[in-house]
């Protein structure tokens, strides 16, 4: 199965991946249209920047999205079951229509990624584009930073980035 | 292999997924004495305020049992666990055999025992049931009363504002959602109620309920002040519930507040788990057994539960207190222990915004996550949860716990390049 994988190393926080995530999930599907929508439309990624390690100056970023968990937390908080693990895509797939906004699930969720839609009081969670080949956010990273791949191969991403160091 | 099943709400639904996940053949039966499936009982009060109708109730497919291949008898009260022999009869005489029998029988509401019962007018909001009772009972010209100020009755009451109701909250503590909150954020809450028209009487008491023929028709309110009798044509008690365990008695099950069970959702008796609103855990926030009557942590002991029955051992972290609410222009998340003494060794860190009706609250036990309240700014409280659930050390970024840009990648920060490795590997177990 595939996955949004994030390499520390090359995220910039330039927000790009945020950008094209509201754009995808807008009525218009373009930029110039969705910035002109009620409501705006809400990016599920979040780039987060923090502090290196021991530094106060250099920044790093990285962007975190639904880790579309095995064994899901939000699923088990949804009191309208309204969260369900689908076995045969591994997506945890989001029921719009079936969410109340009671954030049981923004309450659980480890990695803080399900977050609140302020108009309509409703959650939203990354979806991985299910209509798409490639997720935007990967799309949209112009460093390369995000990538969509099986767990293994994004480990030989993270060991040649070790050997090189 | 015969699996069997006592309740179809949280733990039980939970726990037939469990089990479904590793044993596929095995028959699975359950047994629920309420005659609705697969309901969720946190909605009834969206129900009771025309938000939902009841097929909006309905957490699960219709044909989940089928799916599943679970056979579900609803309306049988089980009476008696027979453990020598292994099975169970239900109140009509029918037995059913298990080899391993999961109790999750729930929890009934407390009622006082100075309110009468068999009177029209006094309900209980635990089930579809009770609910519909409820909304035949609500017109928009009567007044209601509600007895307790937790959650469930608090959200009663919205409900009952949506649909023109005058209401009055009556609780004995100091302030509403006592378990829940602090004083401070709790006259945040109070503050709204008041603004949207409910009353609300703290340290009040309902002493003697006043009936014409069956019906009620006022009721005194006993306060410090001094007693006081108000209108009131529709009462629900919401005083908390206690856990179903009669079914324990004279099994050697072990209980103590409800029945008692180790880190494998397992009793004392090797075949006979229990999960849900009738089972003590341990609890992670106050490091002592206690039982934890909500939701999520019921579907999680289930499916633990099932797991553990159907021969794959798995032990649960611990449960919690943990609730989230939303009312008009409030979103609240609180867990753990939100109302600690600064005197117990106990760390608290405020912040408070007045203008957008922002309170945050976070207690700290030797560098430990210990409770938190979010009121209006939730959104990283997912990430605080999984701190105290992990005991994750964060003395060395504690003052930034309760920033808006505290993030997930500053905790990252502080690990070592192990946990960085790791980090983007974990979406595969449950927690961080």
């Amino acid at each position: 199965m595939k996955e949004i994988f994030c390499r520390i190393d090359r995220c910039l926080g330039c927000k790009s991946c945020e950008l094209a995530c509201a754009i995808e999930h807008s009525c218009g599907q373009n930029l110039l249209s969705a910035v002109k929508e009620y409501p705006l439309p809400a990016a599920r990624v979040f780039v987060q920047k923090f502090k290196a390690p021991g530094s106060f100056t250099i920044s790093q970023a990285v962007a975190v999205q639904c880790r579309q968990c095995a064994e899901p937390m939000c699923a088990a908080a949804c009191i309208t079951g309204g969260i369900v693990k689908d076995e045969s895509s591994g997506l945890v797939r989001f029921n719009h229509d079936k969410c109340l906004g009671c954030w049981s699930c923004t309450m659980i969720c480890p990695f803080a990624a399900i977050v609140r839609e302020r108009y309509c009081a409703k959650a939203v969670k990354c979806d991985r584009c299910e209509d798409r080949i490639i997720p935007a956010c990967v799309e949209a990273c112009p460093t390369k930073a995000l990538v969509f791949c099986e767990t293994e191969e994004f480990d030989e991403f993270y060991r040649e980035a070790e050997a090189e160091r | 292999m015969r699996y069997l099943i006592i309740g179809s709400s949280a733990a039980g639904i939970g726990a037939v997924e469990g089990i479904r996940q590793i044993d596929k053949v095995n028959p699975i039966t359950i047994i629920s004495a309420e005659n609705y499936p697969l309901y969720s009982r946190c909605l009834l009060s969206y129900y009771l305020s025309g938000k939902l109708t009841e097929s909006g109730l309905h957490i699960r497919p219709d044909d989940w049992s089928k799916i599943n291949k679970a056979n579900m008898f609803l309306g049988k009260k089980v009476v008696l666990i027979e453990t020598d022999k292994g099975y169970i009869q239900c109140s009509d005489g029918s037995k059913y055999y298990y080899d391993k029998l999961l109790i999750a029988t729930g929890a009934t509401v407390k009622i006082p025992p100075n309110i009468p019962s068999g009177m029209e007018g006094i309900f209980t909001l635990r089930t579809v049931e009770d609910a519909k009772k409820v909304d035949a009972a609500i017109s928009p010209d009567g007044e209601a009363v509600i007895l307790g100020g937790g959650l469930i009755g608090l959200k009663a009451a919205f409900a009952l504002l949506a649909r023109k109701m005058k209401t009055t909250v009556v609780l004995k503590s100091k302030s509403v959602l006592s378990q829940m909150i602090d004083f401070n954020a709790a006259q945040l809450v109070q503050k709204k109620m008041t603004d949207l028209g409910i009353d609300i009487l703290t340290q009040s008491e309902v002493t003697e309920v006043i009936t014409e023929g069956k019906n009620i028709i006022k009721v005194v309110v006993a306060s410090k002040e001094g007693s006081d009798i108000r209108n009131c044509s529709l009462l629900i008690a919401a005083k908390g519930v206690h856990p179903n365990t009669e079914l324990a008695e004279g099994t050697g099950i072990e209980k103590n507040g409800g029945i008692l069970t180790d880190e494998h959702m397992r009793t004392n008796n090797e075949n006979i788990y229990a999960a849900g609103d009738v089972a003590e855990t341990y609890d992670i926030a106050l490091e002592d057994r206690t039982v934890n009557a909500l939701w999520t942590c019921a579907v999680q002991q289930g499916k633990i539960a099932g797991f553990n029955m159907a021969g794959t051992p798995k032990s649960y972290d611990g449960s919690a207190a943990m609730n989230s609410l939303n009312f008009p222009g409030l979103d609240i998340i609180s867990f753990g222990n939100t109302k600690a003494d600064e005197n117990q060794g106990f760390e608290i860190y405020h912040y408070t915004n007045s203008h957008k009706n922002i309170y945050k609250k976070i207690v700290l036990k030797d560098n430990r996550i210990k409770g938190l309240i979010l009121i209006n700014a939730i959104d990283n409280a997912g990430l605080l949860l999984s701190l105290m659930g992990r005991k994750i050390d964060v003395g060395s970024f504690q003052l930034e716990l309760l920033n808006d840009n505290f993030n997930y990648g500053r905790v990252l920060s502080y690990g070592g390049a192990k946990e960085k490795a790791r980090f983007w590997h974990i979406g595969h177990k449950a927690g961080i």
